[in-house]
């Protein structure tokens, strides 16, 4: 799809939107953390992967790995709009006998790569995805999104040694930098400053960009994707429930509690944009 | 040389190089033990570009792993048998069973076998754990026949499948014509007076007092148990019912492994009294096997009376 701010913004607002619904209709959810990805994630979904929805394991596909399992609903839009599956699963989030969990599940919905649900877990397994490429020669890039809180887990940092050590250039790792984990600010809870510093002295390169900026995001992912003889992590500085003024930058949205018609009508009221067409 | 003269570690690393070369999917991963795993210099020289040692991380390891089995490679995981389940439990909990990815883990120097390294390296609830895992395949292998075979078997699967590995030389109990088959028990004394049934390490012991009680004129069904998840439960049963009494013996706690395992098929199939000899619910300690036997009562002549006292209650 050619770039259009315009048009760019209109969907981005649309996918808020959407995933908003989503969440409430299922009474609760990880709202902050998959309003924090959605322009990253529609830049590598419309502008970036090479993946074909007709054929979701084909194998020169490339690879999208969400280590932050509970980003979810984020990822479900992007490949429902892609037509990776119908856009009627989409208000499904969480019901019963549902193909759309709250945490991304390879065996259940289209379009996962990999399982993730245990915060830790993905960067290591996206390590294994982008070693059995390397493996088999395969040209495809490997990109796996994680949170900064998880970056608190060890085995993200066992994972990081790994990658710098075995040299995965067709790695790209993208921090969800929102500073806020679910029960507080990063920096009160478990400090991860200078993060920088520290990927790069994992032997990443790093680079840092505004996670809500259309060109930012474009432009450095394409520069990690060139980077050759080290895995590339995108420090991704985003605002946590971004455009819901009720949740936004609030510990609180990192999973939000919607039990009746009132909340609902709280949160989508409270979204910045309003002239939405549900697609469901 | 025969097969049963190297150590088992040896026929390991033997086995993954036979396999790599059938399929060159299947890989070699450590986490900083493959001299003890026996692959390395074995696999490391022989296959290095299918050999990847992660370091001393396990919990990487298993989901390097899971990685690379959801691209169709046909990954061994090997490690010290408390890091390759308990500490890895989340692990292989989720990235790999529940995600159902095709890893082989492999939990060496299991029970009592850790010796010299004592409490903090014996792990003892290592099958009672994985067998409580949906989508796992829990196998315990008593000789280099049967884990070779295993392996084979293993490549083919497609399961998640978690497998102790004794590292020393041990006595065969079966040849090079043995074929493994999950969830089916191996009679390797056929009795009518008490079932015994033994798993892995065990079964040598077991054998060992079947074969003294023979003499003494008690006649033991012993059933050999290489696959403890799925369990073959039509066997148990009729030797059950044939005899009785059920004594279980395994170098794992006598909750949840083996003998909970017995029971728990027993108690809804057959109900029969049943007599499990193991590590009664104690951690692990730097001991020789006898001193282990003797405080935890289930060596060969703990066996020899477990049964004995069984037949005096018939």
């Amino acid at each position: 799809m050619n770039f259009n701010k315009k048009e760019f913004d209109r969907l981005a607002a649309e996918y808020r939107y959407v995933i908003t619904d989503m969440i409430c209709r299922a009474g609760s959810g990880h709202l902050g953390g998959a309003l924090s990805l959605v322009e990253t994630i529609i830049t590598l979904y419309y502008r970036i992967l090479n993946v074909d929805p007709e054929n979701p394991k084909w194998e020169d596909r490339d690879r999208l790995i969400m280590s932050k399992g509970h980003a979810g609903p984020v990822l479900y839009v992007a490949l429902a709009y892609n037509g990776f599956f119908p856009k009627s699963w989409l208000p499904t989030l969480n019901a019963d006998g549902t193909r759309l969990p709250s945490h991304v599940d390879q065996n259940q919905t289209p379009g996962i790569d990999i399982t993730a649900g245990s915060l830790g877990q993905g960067l290591s397994c996206a390590c294994g995805v982008a070693l059995a490429s390397k493996m088999n020669n395969k040209k495809h890039r490997v990109f796996c999104i994680i949170g900064d809180g998880e970056s608190n887990e060890g085995q993200i940092w066992e994972a990081a040694l790994f990658a710098g050590h075995r040299k995965l250039d067709n790695l790209v790792a993208i921090t969800d930098y929102n500073k806020l984990q679910i029960d507080g600010f990063t920096k009160d809870m478990l400090d991860l400053e200078p993060l920088v510093d520290k990927w790069r002295s994992f032997n990443w390169e790093v680079f840092e960009m505004d996670g809500h900026d259309w060109d930012d995001i474009y432009t450095t992912v394409n520069k990690a994707i060139a980077v050759n003889g080290k895995p590339a992590m995108i420090v991704a500085h985003t605002i946590k429930a971004k455009d819901c003024s009720v949740a936004e930058n609030l510990p609180e949205s990192h999973n939000i509690k919607v039990p009746n018609e009132q909340e609902y009508r709280k949160y989508i009221e409270a979204l910045v944009n309003q002239e939405v067409d549900l697609p469901y | 040389m025969e097969l049963h003269e190297l150590e088992m570690r040896a026929v390991y690393g033997r086995t993954l190089n036979e396999l790599i070369d059938a399929d060159p999917n299947v890989l070699c991963l450590e986490a900083d033990l493959s001299k003890a795993s026996g692959t390395n210099p074995e696999v490391f020289s022989k296959h290095p570009d299918n050999f990847v040692n992660v370091g001393v991380s396990e919990a990487n390891m298993i989901c390097i792993g899971a990685g690379l089995a959801s691209e169709g490679k046909i990954p061994f995981c090997a490690s010290f048998t408390c890091f390759a389940s308990r500490r890895v439990y989340d692990q292989v909990t989720i990235s790999v069973a529940y995600a159902n990815n095709n890893v082989k883990i492999v939990g060496t120097a299991p029970g009592i076998t850790a010796g010299p390294n004592g409490g903090t390296h014996m792990c003892f609830q290592d099958l009672a754990i994985m067998r409580a895992m949906p989508n796992m395949h829990v196998y315990s292998p008593c000789d280099v026949y049967e884990l070779r075979s295993m392996m084979k078997n293993m490549v083919h699967s497609r399961q998640p499948t978690y497998m102790q590995l004794i590292r020393p030389k041990v006595d065969p109990v079966f040849n090079d014509d043995y074929q493994f088959q999950p969830g089916k028990v191996l009679s390797l004394r056929s009795g009518s007076d008490v079932t015994l049934v033994s798993t892995g390490y065990m079964t040598h012991f077991a054998r060992q007092a079947a074969d003294e009680l023979d003499k003494k004129g008690v006649h033991v069904d012993h059933l050999h148990c290489p696959s403890v998840k799925p369990f073959d439960v039509e066997t148990l049963v009729k030797s059950a019912k044939k005899t009785g009494a059920v004594v279980t013996v395994e170098a794992q706690n006598i909750i949840g492994g083996l003998g909970g395992a017995v029971c728990e098929v027993l108690s809804e199939h057959y109900p029969t009294r049943v007599k499990r000899l193991g590590i009664p619910d104690k951690f692990g300690e730097v001991a020789t096997e006898e001193y282990l036997f003797n405080k935890h009562k289930f060596g060969v002549k703990h066996i020899i009376n477990a049964c004995e006292e069984f037949l005096k209650g018939k």
